[in-house]
């Protein structure tokens, strides 16, 4: 029956358009074919009870009171499964990040700790820290004295001594002149400091630049005492 | 002709084979193949392809048979260790921390006299089987090469927690000259590195034995029938009481072997809890995800597999 | 199944509070996860732990 319509309906629309265009025949005939097919009335509904979940067995009770129930049993497992995924999700970003922060064993070479009963008052030990020299000066009372009373306009780069010190007799310094990079020597100079030997810059007990060509103070290490007696820098 | 040179061919491998002999029966082989005339094969269609494969089998026959004859004669004596019940083998059992302490004082009483460990530090200890102080005061003990002083004189320093364990010499060369020509390999690994692992080195360590008859050891060597050749350069080191333990352990000679190798593992492995702690979270709850994922698929599936297509006949 | 409804009303009907409920679920869920794992390993693992004999010899150190 199917296919005699089509026929049927292929021949309407050749007589109709008699020697025009096949393509627009062809439209014409798709879309009587569709037109044609009629309901599925004669056709035996097959039986699905098997297949059906309790709460839609009953074809004449509205199945959507259960079938929210099931949704929200199946989201339930859903956002469940979502959140234990947060779990490596979590673990691989942070995993991922960690790896730009420095190892165990850099970690364990970044910091120096400094035995401060063996420096005597006046000495200024020099030590290795980062691959570059430390200060570690115990300043006397005049040296104290000293960098305290500096007017600071007359200073190239000024900072006042409170600044750079957090117990008055010890100065932690970086031996590195800001100039070229040279390291100054200790209790030298014009200013009772440091003085650089390779082209002439003077600092003061607070490492403070004061004559010669450096633009700089020298710098400060970050650094905290332990107790009266240990210091740990970096 | 052919059947003889078949037999030829045959004979080879009943014969303990050396170079000579394989290419003897590559010759046989190929002759066999070509039906007694070489010519033959660069004349003709399509066996040219096929004689290399057949060269090459011969060869690997020869080889094989030769190579195999000369490894049973070296490994006749060599015994393979047990394996034992490491309180650390399952999948999620720790090391025995306790054990691990131990191990290192075995290590440094016993071992560390001629084998180094470069790439474990004192910091590596804390948090393991020491505290930071133990650390800091048991890397006190050495020294080590410091800066050169304003003279430029090279100077040493005492060791600090970030430094690796000390070489017992200065250099390879120092280490065999110390020990009859053999160098004490690195410990560092050496679990990881050595067939049989744990039980090998437990085995090695507790396996000296006098020579049997026919045995030759030389001076300076000892009879382990666990080491590969059965003649090692490393005598017996452990004895009753070779060391002194803190927490009162009776110092027996399989007591240091087994803590020793605990620590030896663990320096292998520093990694070894954190790794079956992990694995074990990462394995439940990806079981987990395993079982949703399913779930899901099944709930989206669901209407494309319930589908059903009937079809009727055009009379009923 | 009054309960899930519930809920299902309230978190799940909008992805915006599905999503947010996931994500505040997950910082939950890995709380306790991750300290039930660890309970569970120091049990599997009584006694062998470094935390376990730590007293032993942190107390020397005072």
């Amino acid at each position: 029956m199917y296919v005699r319509s089509l026929v049927r309906t292929l021949q309407r629309c050749r007589s109709l358009t008699a020697g025009g265009v096949p393509a627009a025949a062809f439209r014409g005939a798709t879309a009587a074919v569709t037109t044609t097919r009629g309901a599925h009335t004669d056709l035996p509904v097959p039986d699905f009870s098997a297949y059906r979940n309790s709460y839609a067995d009953k074809p004449n009770e509205a199945s959507s009171r259960g079938e929210l129930g099931k949704r929200a049993a199946a989201y339930m497992v859903l956002g469940g499964g979502l959140a234990a995924g947060m779990v490596p999700t979590k673990d691989a970003i942070v995993g991922l990040l960690s790896t730009m922060s420095p190892s165990a064993d850099v970690l364990a070479m970044a910091t120096i700790e400094v035995d401060l009963s063996a420096i005597p008052e006046g000495k200024n030990v020099v030590l290795k820290w980062q691959g570059k020299p430390l200060f570690v000066r115990h300043r006397t009372a005049e040296e104290i004295d000293a960098a305290k009373n500096v007017d600071l306009s007359t200073l190239r780069d000024p900072q006042a001594d409170d600044a750079r010190v957090q117990r008055d007799q010890w100065m932690i310094l970086i031996g590195v002149c800001t100039h070229l990079g040279c390291v100054p020597i200790a209790n030298a100079g014009e200013y009772g400091g440091y003085f650089c030997p390779c082209h002439g810059s003077h600092y003061d007990t607070s490492g403070r630049i004061r004559k010669g060509p450096a633009p700089l103070n020298l710098a400060v290490p970050k650094y905290k005492f332990e107790t009266d007696t240990s210091l740990v820098v970096g | 002709m052919r059947s003889v040179e078949v037999a030829e061919v045959k004979g080879l491998k009943k014969m303990a084979a050396n170079w000579q002999r394989a290419a003897n029966g590559l010759r046989a082989g190929y002759r066999w193949f070509t039906g007694g005339q070489s010519l033959r094969v660069t004349g003709s269609r399509g066996k040219a392809g096929r004689s290399p494969m057949f060269y090459g089998a011969v060869a690997a026959a020869g080889v094989v048979a030769g190579y195999s004859v000369v490894s049973v004669a070296a490994a006749e004596a060599e015994l393979h260790p047990p394996k034992y019940a490491w309180s650390h083998k399952g999948l999620l059992s720790a090391l025995d921390h306790q054990s691990i302490r131990r191990g290192y004082l075995v290590y440094k009483e016993v071992c560390s006299a001629c084998h180094s460990m470069q790439y474990i530090s004192f910091r590596n200890l804390v948090g393991v089987s020491h505290t930071e102080n133990e650390a800091r005061v048991l890397a006190e003990e050495y020294e080590y090469p410091g800066d050169n002083d304003e003279e430029g004189n090279p100077t040493t320093r005492q060791g600090k927690i970030s430094d690796a364990f000390p070489n017992p010499y200065p250099n390879d060369e120092a280490a065999k000259f110390a020990n009859n020509g053999a160098l004490p390999p690195d410990l560092s690994l050496v679990v990881l590195g050595r067939e049989g692992e744990d039980d090998y080195i437990f085995s090695i360590l507790t396996g000296y034995f006098d020579p049997p008859e026919g045995v030759e050891v030389r001076e300076g060597m000892a009879y382990n029938p666990y080491f590969p050749g059965g003649v090692i350069a490393m005598p017996q080191q452990l004895f009753l009481d070779s060391v002194e333990y803190e927490d009162g352990t009776p110092a027996t000679v399989s007591q240091m072997a087994k803590d020793v190798t605990t620590f030896l593992r663990w320096a292998s492995e520093p990694y070894h809890d954190d790794r079956k702690r992990i694995g074990f979270k990462v394995i439940m709850v990806t079981s987990v995800l395993a079982l949703v994922a399913f779930y899901w698929k099944r709930r989206v599936w669901s209407v494309l597999k319930s589908r059903k297509i009937v079809y009727y006949s055009k009379g009923s | 199944m009054a309960f899930g409804n519930a809920v299902y009303n309230a978190l799940f009907r909008r992805t915006s509070t599905f999503a947010l409920t996931a994500v505040l679920g997950g910082v939950v869920f890995e709380r306790w996860y991750s300290s039930w794992s660890d309970s569970m390993w120091e049990r599997i693992n009584r006694g062998k732990l470094w935390k376990d004999i730590a007293h032993n010899y942190e107390e020397a150190d005072e």
